[in-house]
């Protein structure tokens, strides 16, 4: 549904693009990733794809057609959740909820989707005294509201306990399972790993991998297992190749040592996002 | 369009949960006070300069601090990615701008009707009003755009107050002479005192259809050539969301 070519962006002040020539596709019905160290520009780009940031290079193409033919309508049919919360702080949740609902032609109830997210009973609380993550729960309702096709997620669960990032997670896949698209940045991994169909990883102005998490880790992985076992006291760890473990050799060990631990040499996003763009997760 | 109405009714609950519909009646308030103490001629004097001071201060303010609450909370972005076009956007900060003009209109015409027994021509203020609101909700919007933080506004506030506001008030009490006072009608303010100076005395018709013709144009290059094209330059500036 979204097709980009060669995209680069430079903002107005600065020298260098901070997105230098990038293609990806995002098909319908998928969760698409989009990762990259922090400043490499993943908020940049979603603010491209939703028409913030207007004056990008390359082609962009929403259901066939130039991002740019579409006018304000764009919106009845796309989510945005941004990376900071946004809401008018001396209105209630509710009441600013009302406020951009009044902006749509299709809304929602919100009632459930406070109830899950558990601000039903703050629900009268003004928002700028809300906590943090309450905040970004609020923000994640904010971007349903008008029951998107799509949805863009800034960082949705950043900053979120892990019972609500749970729930949130939940409600991604149901969107996805209900034929929502979606497009999210994250830092934290296993959720992407959990949620994603495809993830690009993004550094330095361009794209340097294209995947699904799961080929990424067979790519980057060792196709071999590691075992470990005891043996007169002495821990002693054994590598076996996919075509060792075959072998009489590698039955036997299982069969006589005192197995410890038996580990894939399958690796993990963050390994494979510290690999491919060169730099360390700060968390 | 059909956002306006949600959008203008959004901003009346904005400014009065934001405090600053209580800020403007208190300004208000004030000049009905200061009305008290005038009377007969000086009072006809002092009520144009009260809706002038109104219409151009008052709202050139009012509309940088709710651009600067929206900034600040990002709920200018939120808004942008709705189906609100910028067109609806900047139309309905006109529309609560000049609403709230006439809410002063209102308010101050009826108190001093009832404090003083002063009328004036009613249907002479109302459009003056509107215009001046118009053209200054732009200059507000303009203002907003160029200031870094709510002080620069100010600053550029102050500055725009000295240079335009303060001539037409020397004029308007007869400081500088009526020679140097004829070209002052291409300053803003100045033509807008006098649209509003009609409610108590006499101004040559020319002086009315150049002052209502050059404030119109005024706003129509303000909003097609400034307002609107640096629209999302606004909205994009400072790093974040
Ligand atoms: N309004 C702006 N003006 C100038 N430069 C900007 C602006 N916004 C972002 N940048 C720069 O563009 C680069 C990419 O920023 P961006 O916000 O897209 O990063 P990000 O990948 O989302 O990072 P994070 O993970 O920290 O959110 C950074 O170097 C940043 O300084
Ligand atoms: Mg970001």
């Amino acid at each position: 549904m979204i097709k980009v070519r060669n995209l680069k962006f430079k903002y107005p002040k600065n020298k260098e693009y901070t997105i230098n020539g990038i293609d990806f596709e995002i098909e319908d019905g998928e969760v698409f990733g989009f990762l990259g160290p922090s400043a490499s520009g993943k908020t940049t780009t979603q603010k491209i794809l939703i028409k913030l940031l207007k004056n990008f290079e390359g082609e962009i193409e929403y259901y066939g057609k130039p991002l740019a033919s579409y006018g304000d309508d764009f919106y009845q049919d796309i989510g945005v959740s941004f990376e900071m919360p946004i809401s008018f702080s001396k209105l209630t949740a509710m009441e600013n909820l009302e406020f951009f609902k009044r902006l749509y032609q299709r809304t929602v109830d919100v009632e459930p989707l406070l109830k899950r997210l558990g601000l039903w009973e703050d629900r009268d609380k003004k928002a700028g005294e809300y906590s943090k993550g309450m905040k970004i729960r609020l923000n994640f309702i904010r971007a349903l509201i008008n029951n998107p096709k799509m949805l863009f997620l800034d960082e949705p669960t950043n900053g979120l306990d892990p019972a609500n990032a749970r729930i949130m997670k939940d409600m991604i896949r149901e969107f996805k399972e209900q034929g929502g698209t979606v497009f999210l940045t994250s830092h934290i991994m296993s959720d992407v790993d959990e949620l994603c169909d495809r993830v690009a990883f993004i550094a330095d102005g361009k794209l340097r991998e294209i995947n699904s998490p799961r080929n990424l880790k067979i790519k980057y992985g060792r196709r071999m297992v590691k075992v470990e076992y005891r043996e007169g006291g002495r821990l002693i760890t054994r590598e076996f190749s996919m075509e060792e473990i075959k072998t009489q050799a590698f039955f036997d060990l299982l069969k006589e040592k005192d197995i410890e631990t038996i580990h894939s040499g399958e690796t993990t996003l963050e390994e494979i996002f510290i690999k491919v763009t060169g730099v360390a997760l700060r968390e | 369009m059909s956002r306006l109405i949600p959008l203008v009714k959004g901003e009346f609950d904005r400014l009065n949960k934001y405090n600053l519909f209580t800020a403007n009646f208190v300004v208000l308030l004030l000049w009905v006070g200061l009305a008290w103490f005038f009377e007969g001629e000086e009072l006809k004097m002092f009520l144009p300069a009260v809706f002038l001071l109104d219409a151009t201060m008052m709202t050139m303010l009012m509309v940088a601090a709710t651009l600067f609450y929206e900034k600040q909370e990002h709920t200018l972005n939120s808004i942008m990615v709705s189906p609100v076009s910028e067109d609806e956007y900047l139309l309905s900060k006109i529309i609560v701008n000049i609403i709230n003009s006439l809410i002063s209109v209102f308010f101050i015409s009826a108190a001093v009707y009832f404090i003083k027994d002063v009328t004036y021509d009613y249907l002479k203020l109302v459009p003056a009003v509107i215009v001046v609101t118009v053209v200054h909700t732009l200059f507000g919007i303009r203002l907003s755009y160029y200031a870094k933080n709510f002080t620069s506004m100010l600053v550029n506030f102050i500055v725009y107050v000295f240079l335009f506001l303060f001539p037409s008030l020397f004029a308007l009490l007869d400081i500088i002479g009526p020679e140097m006072a004829r070209f002052l009608i291409i300053l803003p303010p100045e033509a807008s005192r006098i649209l509003i100076t009609t409610i108590v005395q006499e101004v040559e018709p020319w002086k009315l259809l150049f002052g209502y013709g050059y404030l119109l144009s005024l706003s129509f290059i303000f909003y097609r050539f400034i307002v609107k094209p640096k629209f999302n330059d606004f909205l994009m500036r400072e790093t974040g969301v």
